[in-house]
Formats: structure tokens, C-alpha cells, sequence
């Protein structure tokens, strides 16, 4: 299915499509690989610096902060074709923290961030979840006392993703610990190569990717780098989650069709695979499951372009998505059999070893981010007006 | 491609909607399941004032020259209120059949009556099974001199009891080139309709074929050239069963919701418990992709975009997410939904007859399965 790009942002992708063609390198998709897509390598920064500049990272933005101010469906269409590609996806910086600072920010803060985020030069970290703040978001410690000119934080995140590879933290602190937990919060923008008293640890994933965890032991943070008002951070935490929670899904239509070339192919016992009529079914299922994947991605920027605020719309398209992802890696490891356990590098490895890679890591989709059942929280009370418990 | 409805089928759903609640009701719905006829003459004339049955119907042939997705805003609305009747059959198969395959005296005959809601239509097509090859059609056709001979058994034709004309898809031989589709007046000498017993009560019919002998003005179109026509207005027909169950699940969520935010158990209402929130944000889920992909669909099919791969996966999508949309519904209604005096269990029955029809999940999978090169 076409998505309705006018014939201006039509152009624009195909010239992103040929920019892919040319400056993908090895390295690279290795690199992203290994990062789990997550912008803020070495190569990665190579790449993105070449292509964030021609605006492609944020064309929504406005052209004084690096944008194009094309329409979100263009925006929404590039990221999916950098999935596709398997270049990084995931920036924290240009697609969490930069349209916050957009909508939150000082003039001044704008101007310090957003063109750096829009060239891909700076990436953030986000630093939500603590050891016992996960799911429950708003139960938050880390202390943020306030020193008038400079904030003193104490305190330990969890799962922050980005955080050895970014440049800046995108903190969630608590700074008033009186009166209902939600209007204690604070959002601070924290440089995390140049301040003392932050230690980053690593967390090795099931899927072998890192995420980190990090702790604050009397970290100065100057007032200037507080988001927005004091105490306001959970309101823009959840506003961020309305405009900014979108996944793209191009890297699984990938995925699928290498799985579609290999079983068209492939024999089993002297059979052709794509003639066995149980696969057949399967790969029509995943097949129509990725057109729903389309439309409720695209509708998200449709909803956008228009005045519309997504909000249960975006956790339902990250829950379809992510749980999809875990059906399509369960129906490859069917297919190939015992063929599927492989791994990369291994003799005999089918698909370069990926198909055991994605079973493992796709548990992972279905949790960060916020858990398919938070997500299902949000869309019975926010879309359909069920109480709380 | 936009995901909003044009200013058109808004107004026309908003209308359709307002008619409906006006003139169907929960008490109507069990009466025309009863019914001899299956639905009111009387809803049939006011729809044929607004002008309904002529909506896809050109201008010149006195209809409203609508498109395929206002066509579809109307099903919506039909499902949605669990309306019973001939339209689909008259409206959805018969006129698009005439459309795409009549001779001009046959549309200029038909169509005009048609859109005023005087001549309703259904389509024999089918036997034990959706044919998914030409040898497949149950009807045999045999080439006589003055004309052809018909023999064979029809199952599941919509309203045959009712309509005026039945058009019926037969074949000479056994290839797609040797299929006719012939038009069936009502009285016709050796034809018999008898309704089925289905669960949906629904008015499918069986329509026996013995030695019915038809000249060659019964031919709709030319002889031979039915096949690709029955497999336009199929797809459409796949799609045209879509709308209607996105209504119907439109329906059945707002039946859920409202009862979990009602219904108190253990001191709170159960809408407040997660397990109830999660099926019925399931429920939102399969009810907004079939929407989103059901819409994309019909703006192909309007355009006239060759879209067989997209038809099937919208018809195997809306069908499988219905159906599990109605199975979330009763596990939140409980003891209530089970009842015949609840509506949910018309929507149950309903949305398993239209994951039925016009090709069920296996076989649109196929077809995409094809599609895909496998």
C-alpha cells in the first residue's frame, strides 16, 4: 500500500532511498546490529551526520531548528525506510527529547539543542526507569535538591538504553517529595561526558545487546538545564509519549521477506517448502498482519498532520507491532526447523543467524517502553474511558 | 490515500446511522429472523426514497452515481444496526453484476427499477463450497439450439425467496471461459427456492436447477463472458461483507463497554479490573485495524485499482478480527451476553455468517498466499 505523501515529499524520500542505496556500508549494518539500532555509534554518527543535515532526520521541525516543515507523514515514512534499511532508528535526541525542547523549552535551550539534534552531532539519553519504578513510572526517587542556581541529584536509573553511547541524559528526577507523586517530577538535561559523579554500568540483554545502569552521586546539574516548569516533568513525560510514541516496522517487512525468499526456495524432505500449505497460510497471515502494521503506523502522522493528538492510537500500534514481531520470529523458527537455533557466525547458520537473534530479542519489543499490558491499560482508560482500578 | 472519510460518506453515514436508530430495534431484529420474508417491505420503500438501492447505479439509470466507499459507509451503518434485508443481494451483487456485465437493453430493463427499490436481485453462485476454480460452479449449462438448459443445486443465495430476478453463474464446460451468467425472472418453469435453516436466520437459500430451459436474452452479456465478472463483483462483495462487520463490531464494542462500566461485582465495576480493560483493549485493536484496512480497501476499489492481494487480506483480517472482537464481548458480558434477550449473541451468530461469505480466512489467505508468489 502507497503511503500519501504529496509529490514534493514523494521526491524527498526517493532521494532517501538512493542516498541509502549509495552510503550503506558493511560497518554500519554492523555496528546498528549490534547496538540494537539505537543511534550514537561511531559509524552510525558517520552516517546520520551525512544525512541529518539535507533536514530528513526531523523534516517536521521548523527550518530555523533543521527541519524541512514537511507534514509528520513524511517524517513517519523516512524513519520506517531506515528500518528497512537497518540503519539506527532508535534516537532518544531528535525524535524523544527534541520535540519536547520544542514544545517545553526556553528559546535559548531551543537553540543549544535542537539544530545539534537535527544534524544528528548530539544524542540523548532517556534516564526514565529506576530499580523500583518501572511500569509504575510515577514512583520515581532519584532526588533532585534544589541549590537556587544548580540542582544536586542522588540517585540510581535503570534500562537507560543510550546512556553509554549519548551525550546528554534526559533525566527524570524527583524534586518535590511532598503531595501527590505525579507533581514531584522535573525533567533536567544533564551532560553525560562532562560531569563529574555519574558512573554508567553496563546490563547485558538476553539478546546480548546492552542497556545500562547509571548512578548520580552529588551531581551538579545548573538550573539552566531544567525542562519547562519545576515539578511539571510527569505532564510532559506522558505528553511525549502522546506526540512521540511511534515504531516503525520496516526492518520486520524485511525480516519477512528474506523469510518469504528463503522458503520460496527451500526444500523440506524433498518438498518444496512455499508448497506446503500450513506455511502458505502462515506467511499470508503475516503478510496481511504487516498492511494492518501500515495503516495504524501511517495513521498515527495522519492524526498528527491533522490537530489530532494520538494517544491510545500510538499504543496500540506499538502493542500490534511488537507482539507481530514475536508471532513472524516464531513462525521463522517453525519453518526453518532446527535449522532456526543457529547462530550468526555459526556453520550451517540460515539468514545469517538472525532468526534466533530476532526470537530472542523480540521479548524484549513487547516490554520496553512500556509493557504490552501498560499499553493495554492506556488504551481501555484513555481510548475507551474505562475506570481506574 | 486519506484515512478520513470523505465529506460525502460522512454525511451519508450520519444518515444512515439517524435512519437506523430510528427504524430498526432490538425487538424488529428477533422479529425478521422470525419473518416469513426476512425483512420489512416498509423499511425497504423509505430506503428506496432516499435514494439507497440506486447508489452505485449511473445517473442515465436514474441512481446517485455514488462511489464503492459511500456504498460502503451505508453497510457500515447496516451492520452496525443489525439491519436484515435484501439490499446486499439487490444492491451489492445484483446492480454491480448488471453494471459490469449486462447487455445496454438489460441495464436500461433493470437498473432504473432497481434503484427505485422495485426489483430486487440476488446471485446463485455457489454449491457445497466457495468455487474457487470455473469447475467449480455447482450449475451446469447445456447449449441447446433455441437457448440453454440448467441443472444443478445453489446453496447460500441471499433473499432468492424474495427476489425477482435471480442471476446464476453456470458452466458449459469446465474452464473460466465457458462460464455464463443468466438472468433468472422469478416463476421461471423448473426452478424451486427454499430457504435454509441457518444460524444467523439470515434467508440463505437453496435454488434448484432442473431442466430450466432459458433462451439467449437471458444471457446477461455475452455467452462465456461471466467468469471475470463474477470475481469483480466478488471482491467487492468481500469487501462490501468488511463494512458491514466493521459496523456490527463498532456495535458490539460499544455494547461491551458500556456494560463493564456498568456492571459492579466484587463492590467496583468490572471495567475497573485489568482483565476486563485488556480484553477491551483488544476488542478497540481489532475493531480499529479492520476499520483502517476495510477503509484503504474500499478507496482502491472505488479508484479502480487492480487490488486482489488487498482484498484478501482485508477480507481475512476483518473476518478473524470480528470474530475474536465478539468472542472478547461475551467473555466480558458474562451470563448476560448469553441470553437470547442480549443483543450480543446476534452480533455472535452474524459475524461468523459473514466470515462465511464470499471466501472465508483459509481461502483469502491463499489467495494472498499466491499473491506472494508461494
Amino acid at each position: 500500500m502507497k503511503i500519501p505523501l504529496n509529490q514534493e515529499e514523494q521526491q524527498v524520500l526517493d532521494e532517501v532511498r538512493r542516498f541509502f542505496a549509495q552510503e550503506i556500508t558493511p560497518e554500519l549494518l554492523e555496528e546498528s546490529h549490534h547496538l540494537e539500532y539505537i543511534y550514537g555509534g561511531e559509524e552510525g554518527r558517520k552516517f546520520v551526520q551525512k544525512f541529518a543535515p539535507k533536514g530528513w532526520l526531523t523534516p517536521c521541525w521548523p527550518k530555523e531548528y533543521g527541519g524541512l516543515e514537511t507534514s509528520e507523514m513524511l517524517m513517519y515514512a523516512i524513519r520506517n525506510e531506515m528500518a528497512y534499511h537497518r540503519v539506527p532508528i532508535h534516537f532518544a535526541g531528535a525524535h524523544m527529547a527534541g520535540p519536547s525542547i520544542l514544545r517545553y523549552g526556553t528559546e535559548e535551550m531551543k537553540k543549544e539543542y535542537l539544530p545539534r539534534l537535527a544534524t544528528g552531532e548530539i544524542e540523548f539519553a532517556l534516564g526514565y526507569s529506576e530499580p523500583a519504578a518501572g511500569s509504575d513510572l510515577m514512583a520515581l526517587e532519584m532526588h533532585a535538591a534544589d541549590k537556587g542556581d544548580h540542582f544536586l541529584v542522588n540517585g540510581q536509573k535503570t534500562f537507560n538504553t543510550h546512556a553509554h553511547v549519548a551525550d546528554y541524559h534526559w533525566l527524570a528526577v524527583r524534586t518535590n517529595l511532598e503531595g501527590p507523586k505525579h507533581k514531584g517530577i522535573s525533567i533536567l538535561i544533564v551532560d553525560l561526558k562532562n560531569t563529574p559523579g555519574i558512573t554508567v554500568r553496563p546490563m547485558i540483554t538476553m539478546a546480548g545487546t546492552r542497556t545500562n545502569e547509571v548512578f548520580y552521586d552529588n551531581v551538579k546539574v545548573p538550573r539552566r538545564n531544567l525542562v519547562g516548569e519545576v515539578n511539571s516533568g510527569f505532564k510532559y513525560i506522558m505528553a511525549a509519549l502522546d506526540f512521540e510514541r511511534m515504531f516503525p516496522w520496516g526492518h520486520y517487512k524485511k525480516y519477512f521477506e528474506e523469510i518469504l525468499a528463503y522458503t520460496k526456495t527451500a526444500t523440506r524432505n524433498g518438498k518444496p517448502l512455499a508448497k506446503d500449505p500450513l506455511i502458505r497460510q502462515k506467511l499470508a497471515e503475516h503478510a496481511t498482519e504487516l498492511e494492518v502494521i501500515h495503516h495504524l503506523y501511517f495513521n498515527l502522522a495522519h492524526l498528527l498532520d491533522n490537530g489530532k493528538i494520538p494517544n491510545y492510537q500510538a499504543s496500540m500500534e506499538k502493542n500490534f507491532l511488537s507482539e507481530f514481531e514475536q508471532r513472524l520470529s516464531n513462525t521463522a523458527m517453525e519453518i526453518l526447523g532446527p535449522m532456526g537455533q543457529l547462530k550468526t557466525g555459526s556453520k550451517h547458520a540460515v539468514l545469517e543467524g538472525f532468526p534466533e537473534w530476532l526470537y530472542r530479542w523480540t521479548i524484549i519489543e513487547t516490554i520496553y517502553g512500556g509493557s504490552a499490558e501498560i499499553q493495554r491499560n492506556i488504551m481501555a482508560q484513555r481510548g475507551l474511558g474505562l475506570p481506574r482500578a | 490515500m486519506s484515512y478520513e472519510l470523505g465529506v460525502e460518506q460522512k454525511m451519508l453515514k450520519e444518515s444512515a446511522r439517524d435512519f437506523f436508530s430510528k427504524e430498526m430495534n432490538s425487538a424488529l431484529i428477533r422479529e425478521l429472523e422470525e419473518d416469513e420474508k426476512g425483512y420489512s417491505p416498509k423499511i425497504w420503500k423509505k430506503m428506496a426514497k432516499i435514494g439507497w438501492m440506486g447508489l452505485n447505479v449511473p445517473e442515465e439509470y436514474d441512481g446517485a452515481a455514488a462511489t464503492f466507499a459511500d456504498l460502503a459507509a451505508i453497510l457500515e451503518e447496516m451492520g452496525h444496526a443489525g439491519y436484515a434485508g435484501p439490499f446486499f443481494s439487490t444492491v451489492v451483487l445484483g446492480s454491480s453484476l448488471l453494471l459490469k456485465g449486462g447487455s445496454e437493453a438489460q441495464k436500461e430493463a433493470l437498473l432504473p427499477k432497481l434503484a427505485q427499490g422495485n426489483h430486487l436481485l440476488t446471485l446463485a453462485y455457489a454449491g457445497q463450497a466457495e468455487p474457487i476454480a470455473a469447475a467449480d460452479l455447482p450449475l451446469q449449462a447445456t447449449a441447446k439450439e433455441d437457448g440453454y438448459v440448467l441443472n444443478g443445486v445453489s446453496l447460500f443465495v441471499p433473499f432468492a425467496h424474495v427476489a425477482d430476478t435471480i442471476i446464476c453463474a453456470a458452466r458449459i464446460g469446465s474452464s473460466a471461459e465457458e462460464v455464463s451468467l443468466f438472468l433468472v425472472p422469478k416463476g421461471t418453469a423448473g426452478v424451486a427456492v427454499q430457504e435454509l435453516q441457518t444460524m444467523a436466520a439470515d434467508k440463505q437459500c437453496e435454488v434448484v436447477f432442473d431442466q430450466v430451459r432459458l433462451s439467449r436474452e437471458n444471457l446477461l452479456g455475452t455467452a462465456g463472458s461471466g467468469w471475470p465478472v463474477l470475481q469483480a463483483v466478488l471482491r467487492e462483495a468481500a469487501v462490501a461483507k468488511c463494512a458491514e462487520m466493521v459496523g456490527g463490531a463498532r456495535k458490539v464494542l460499544k455494547l461491551t463497554v458500556d456494560y463493564a462500566k456498568k456492571r459492579e461485582q466484587f463492590g467496583r465495576p468490572i471495567g475497573s479490573f485489568q482483565a476486563i480493560q485488556h480484553h477491551c483493549a483488544d476488542m478497540l485493536t481489532y475493531l480499529d485495524t479492520s476499520a483502517l484496512i476495510t477503509h484503504a480497501t474500499c478507496v482502491q476499489l472505488a479508484a479502480g485499482i487492480p487490488c486482489d492481494k488487498q482484498v484478501s487480506m482485508c477480507k481475512s483480517w476483518v473476518s478473524e478480527a470480528n470474530r475474536r472482537l465478539v468472542g472478547l464481548g461475551h467473555q466480558v458480558m458474562g451470563g448476560f451476553g448469553f441470553m437470547e434477550e442480549a443483543d450480543l449473541q446476534i452480533y455472535y451468530r452474524r459475524a461468523k455468517a459473514a466470515e462465511q461469505a464470499y471466501g472465508d480466512v483459509a481461502r483469502h489467505r491463499e489467495i494472498v498466499a499466491a499473491e506472494l508468489g508461494l
